[in-house]
């Protein structure tokens, strides 16, 4: 478990820092966008770098590291993977395009001892708890404002809405249908990426 | 236009409760600190007959629909004076699950107590429970009545032979002038697999050894009454199950009635 962590640790940073190496062969490597998000479920504030993906750039993949300090409810640093697609485009005139609905999913990753990808069976034998408490999925709604500030260069507002795989889990047992509503399970995070 | 528009929706949301840092984050802008001494106060402050009567539940866990009928139902009762949430209070020790139980038990009309639960301890958990409800281990008087609310919570600490704490359990178990008997409050019973078992012997024996009318506990999901040397230890059925306890002290007397709904 401690070197499934490490690996992960491993392949974070190395995603970081990726567009510092400059080797032949790796400019495949290089990002096409920074983006920097506040709140969301992945960090008070994250920062990280992503990738087009498919055709007319109708995907993204995205690396990012979250921080919340201990005023805001934390310590926490949280790793995270995002995948969005974007079936629907508007474009306003030369200057800007709106992607309304992205759907997307994504996978956190909280660092820290009280949080483990899955619980020690030696603690708590087979299938005592069933989840993990470091990493959590995510499914989300975003949209998007992409303002072009030059050849290829680009500026992007966005908000993005998410719920987790364990307020699913809180909305759908037994009858909480009453109790809980969307609205309960749905959160928010706004971000601003920079296309290079 | 557009865009303006757009701003203001973002400035909107960003000033509302939809902003999460993260599940895991052990509070917001709104959560609720010290819970259980805020409600000691209020229980205090009171008016007070000769019965002292409460209501012993737990493993709220999910199930909100389930605890919010017990609460209407607790609710129509007379007289009682105070309920025992006795941990679990969370399934996945969120932040955002002890804030909708703590929603929906401060629609009692009575005080509420949270003792911590195993779930309460994974992730954050602890984190938020200590900050939203108190120590984990703590005590008050009522009407000459000592209720010493602790954590049983054994596994969570691998049975390091910390939990429960014998020795505060002895410090608090001793009489005085002024207190005529003790309950004991916690959410995993002794006869359980997740207590420590090299406690076991030593912790009914220190429960026992002062004038202890009931020891009280959650966890099982099933109701559990058994004697240990005279001294009833009562396991509450869980709100998943829809069952609560009904306990009554009336001149020094012990009684017990299980409610379902």
């Amino acid at each position: 478990m401690k070197a499934l962590r490490i690996k992960i640790k491993i392949a974070f940073i190395i995603c970081c820092f990726s567009p510092g190496l400059k080797a032949q062969g790796l400019s495949a490597l290089k990002p096409d966008h920074a983006v920097l998000q506040y709140a969301g479920s992945i960090g008070y504030v994250s920062v990280g770098l992503g990738y087009d993906l498919f055709k007319k750039k109708r995907g993204s993949l995205e690396f990012n590291y979250g921080y919340v300090p201990e005023d805001k409810g934390g310590t926490l640093h949280i790793a995270s993977t995002k995948f969005a697609y974007r079936p629907w485009q508007i474009k306003i005139k030369e200057f800007a395009t709106v992607y309304p609905v992205n759907p997307g999913v994504f996978f956190s990753y909280h660092f820290g001892k009280q949080f483990d990808i899955a619980f020690d069976r030696e603690q708590y034998g087979k299938s005592y708890y069933g989840w993990s408490t470091a990493i959590r999925g995510h499914i989300s709604l975003s949209n998007e404002i992409k303002l072009y500030t030059g050849e290829k260069k680009s500026v992007t507002l966005y908000s993005e809405f998410n719920t987790s795989d364990l307020y699913l889990a809180s909305m759908f047992f037994k009858n909480n249908r009453k109790w809980l509503s969307p609205q309960d399970i749905v959160k928010l995070g706004i971000g601003l990426k920079v296309g290079f | 236009m557009k865009i303006t528009l757009y701003f203001l929706i973002i400035v909107f949301f960003s000033s509302c409760e939809l902003m999460e840092y993260s599940p895991n984050q052990v509070f917001d802008n709104n959560t609720p600190q010290d819970i259980n001494k805020k409600n000691l106060e209020r229980l205090f402050n009171t008016p007070a007959d000769d019965t002292i009567r409460f209501v012993l539940t737990g493993d709220s866990q999910r199930a909100y629909k389930n605890a919010e009928d017990m609460v209407a139902v607790v609710n129509k009762r007379a007289g009682i004076d105070f309920v025992f949430l006795a941990g679990d209070i969370s399934d996945f020790g969120l932040l955002g699950e002890m804030e909708w139980v703590n929603q929906i038990f401060s629609n009692l009309k009575m005080p509420y107590i949270g003792v911590v639960g195993n779930h309460d301890l994974v992730a954050n958990g602890q984190k938020v429970y200590t900050r939203m409800y108190g120590p984990m281990n703590f005590c008050f008087t009522y009407q000459g009545v000592k209720f010493v609310c602790h954590n049983t919570n054994s596994r969570e600490v691998n049975f390091s032979g910390t939990v429960p704490s014998i020795s505060w359990l002895k410090k608090e178990l001793t009489p005085t002038e002024d207190i005529k008997s003790f309950v004991a409050v916690a959410h995993v019973p002794p006869t359980s697999i997740d207590f420590d078992k090299n406690l076991q012997q030593e912790y009914i024996k220190t429960v026992n050894s002062c004038p202890t009318l009931a020891a009280l506990y959650a966890h099982n999901h099933s109701e559990e009454i058994r004697y240990e040397e005279q001294i009833p230890y009562l396991v509450t059925n869980a709100i998943v199950k829809r069952q609560f306890m009904l306990v009554e002290i009336i001149n020094g007397k012990l009684t017990y009635e299980s409610i379902a709904y």
